[in-house]
């Protein structure tokens, strides 16, 4: 029988898979993510390696592999360059980030929840919500002139308009009669806050975040190029620039690229898995249960 | 949860007479649309009351004006002689489309209002318990609304006002969107519940037999703007048999009721309709 034959291997498949499911599945979401990746860079070190590319703009993959081992010198990983460029610029981006949402959030339940100062500021937002937090740097530069304020201000800048705009969002859609059932039940501003608000606006909110760190992230390069004395992955590749060190530049993209990821997986990811993916964890396009 | 209604019923004996709510020429307005003209009833203490009438005549803003998210445009709204200026804990509302907080768990919306009150923990959840089991959702006190049926997130809002026991309930189609068999279970234990609590319940429905089953009065509203056009008393002792002929009179006679509203209404609907076609061609 045909169907016999069709359905035995097909069993045997689905039992083996069952017990280790998720080692399993782990596994190849990673190959899946990183095979794209390793074939694009092999295509790309074949390329150069063939002369088809110049090698002094375009350094194959083996090499900027090498320059970061030397740049990262991971014999006396106190004395590496590449780390401290590193901690400068996420100390840079955190700081900024943080401030950003410290002043936002609460600003943007205010925001959301006061009609008329909502109508008065809101044309305003409009308007700067667009711009590119970068394009302040110059000013910046006039009063405080180069060095940490001038970058963490940009930065700033970058996070807080996306945390602002996602927390009115969030808040202004809430259901009112979500705020209704509380009420009813007698709660007072603090309950409805915790109970209804927070949560009710917790998952716009984390995409603001996420939003405002990226923003922070792409912002600080540009501000560092700009505005740093020393130090920082933007000033890094800016400064290498003056010896035609490619290689090193991107080391520093590669590095920028690297982090940014790390840091909206690792951080937002987990945020949303303990949160939104656990309330919303079926009926949605893209959610894999 | 099973009550010697026998016994019950002479010491209930009916619906008190002290006027509970009272509406005074209720007028609302949403913008320049007048959704209620002139709404005057007297509710009493323990009175189980319905009210029905067409869809879109301002059944859900009455509910909304009694539990205070609304104000009216015009008229008086008291409750206990005491007006009524905004929502209080003395009146639990379970909403026509259910509003169940999806950050929290079928047990912790449940819960809620004990939570709000400060009641304990582990008090909250027993009092909780005994109606997820009563509204048949043992089993999912973990789920999340997400993964819940609209019949099942329902009986979780019908959970969540009984388990904070609120002396005057407001029920919109509570059981819309229930199946035959589950809403009579859950007629059964509501039943019960007014009967054992005396509370005072005022619920709107869309079916007639529902209303004559449970309430002792059904007030019957005119399509938009409304008045109450009718208000029938019923008289008969509960538990009640829907084959009981006394029951199937007062609902033959509130159905005729609606359905000359609705005919009337929709026929000046297309009237109006019509009209305004022939002027804009
Ligand atoms: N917030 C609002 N803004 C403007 N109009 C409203 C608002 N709420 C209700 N209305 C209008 O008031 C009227 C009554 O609405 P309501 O929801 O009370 O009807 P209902 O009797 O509950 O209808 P249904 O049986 O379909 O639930 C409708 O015409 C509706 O359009
Ligand atoms: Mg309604």
């Amino acid at each position: 029988m045909p169907n016999a034959t069709l359905s035995e291997p097909a069993a045997a498949f689905a039992n083996e898979q069952r017990p280790r499911s998720m080692v399993y599945r782990a596994t190849a979401s990673v190959v899946v993510f990183a095979l794209p990746i390793i074939a694009f860079l092999l295509i790309w070190e074949v390329a150069v390696r063939l002369g088809w590319v110049d090698a002094t703009i375009l350094p194959p993959p083996s090499t900027i592999v090498r320059r970061g081992w030397v740049l990262l010198n991971p014999s006396d990983l106190g004395q590496s360059i590449l780390l401290a460029h590193i901690g400068v610029s996420l100390w840079r981006a955190l700081i900024s980030f943080a401030l950003a949402a410290v002043l936002a959030i609460p600003l943007g339940f205010f925001l959301g929840l006061n009609k008329t100062a909502y109508l008065i500021v809101s044309p305003l937002l409009s308007l700067l919500l667009p711009l590119p937090a970068v394009a302040w740097t110059p000013i910046f530069l006039v009063s405080f002139g180069q060095g940490d304020l001038t970058i963490v201000a940009v930065c700033f800048l970058g996070a807080f308009f996306p945390i602002l705009y996602s927390t009115i969002q969030g808040v202004r859609g809430i259901g009112r009669h979500s705020l209704w059932v509380v009420r009813s039940m007698g709660a007072g501003w603090f309950d409805i806050f915790r109970r209804v608000l927070l949560p009710g606006a917790l998952p716009t909110l984390i995409s603001g975040l996420k939003l405002g760190m990226a923003h922070s992230w792409r912002t600080l390069v540009a501000a560092e190029m700009l505005a740093a004395l020393s130090h920082g992955l933007g000033f890094m590749i800016f400064a290498a620039r003056s010896y035609m060190d490619v290689s090193t530049m991107f080391v520093g993209i590669v590095c920028l690229a690297v982090i940014g990821l790390l840091i909206e997986r690792a951080v937002f990811g987990s945020l949303e898995a303990v949160t939104i993916r656990r309330w919303h964890g079926t009926g949605k396009l893209g959610s894999n249960r | 949860m099973s009550v010697d209604t026998a016994r019950i019923l002479p010491l209930r004996n009916g619906a008190g007479t002290n006027p509970k709510i009272v509406a005074k020429n209720i007028q609302k307005y949403f913008g320049n649309v007048l959704a209620m003209e002139d709404i005057s009833c007297s509710i009493n203490e323990r009175e189980f009351v319905a009210i029905i009438g067409p869809s879109g005549c301002g059944k859900s803003t009455f509910l909304y004006l009694i539990a205070g998210f609304e104000k009216a445009s015009h008229g008086e709204l008291l409750i206990n002689n005491v007006p009524i200026t905004g929502p209080g804990p003395d009146r639990g509302i379970v909403f026509q489309e259910f509003v169940l907080f999806p950050w929290l768990t079928v047990l912790r919306n449940v819960t809620l209002g004990l939570d709000i009150k400060g009641v304990q923990r582990q008090e909250a959840e027993e009092r909780a318990r005994k109606w997820i089991r009563l509204t048949g959702l043992s089993g999912f006190e973990d789920a999340y609304p997400s993964t819940l049926s609209g019949g099942m997130k329902q009986r979780v809002a019908i959970a969540r006002a009984l388990t904070y026991d609120p002396e005057v309930l407001l029920l919109d189609e509570p059981f819309g969107a229930l199946d035959v068999q589950t809403k009579n279970y859950m007629i059964q234990d509501l039943q019960n519940l007014w009967l054992e609590a005396n509370r005072t319940i005022v619920m709107i429905t869309h079916s007639v037999s529902e209303a004559v089953q449970l309430a002792d009065r059904v007030l019957v509203l005119s399509s938009r703007p409304s008045r109450i056009i009718a208000d029938v008393a019923i008289k008969l002792p509960h538990p009640r048999d829907l084959r009981d002929p006394l029951l199937r009179r007062h609902e033959d006679e509130i159905t005729a009721i609606l359905s000359a509203e609705v005919d009337k209404a929709m026929s000046l609907e297309r009237q109006a309709s019509a009209k305004a076609e022939r002027r804009g061609s």
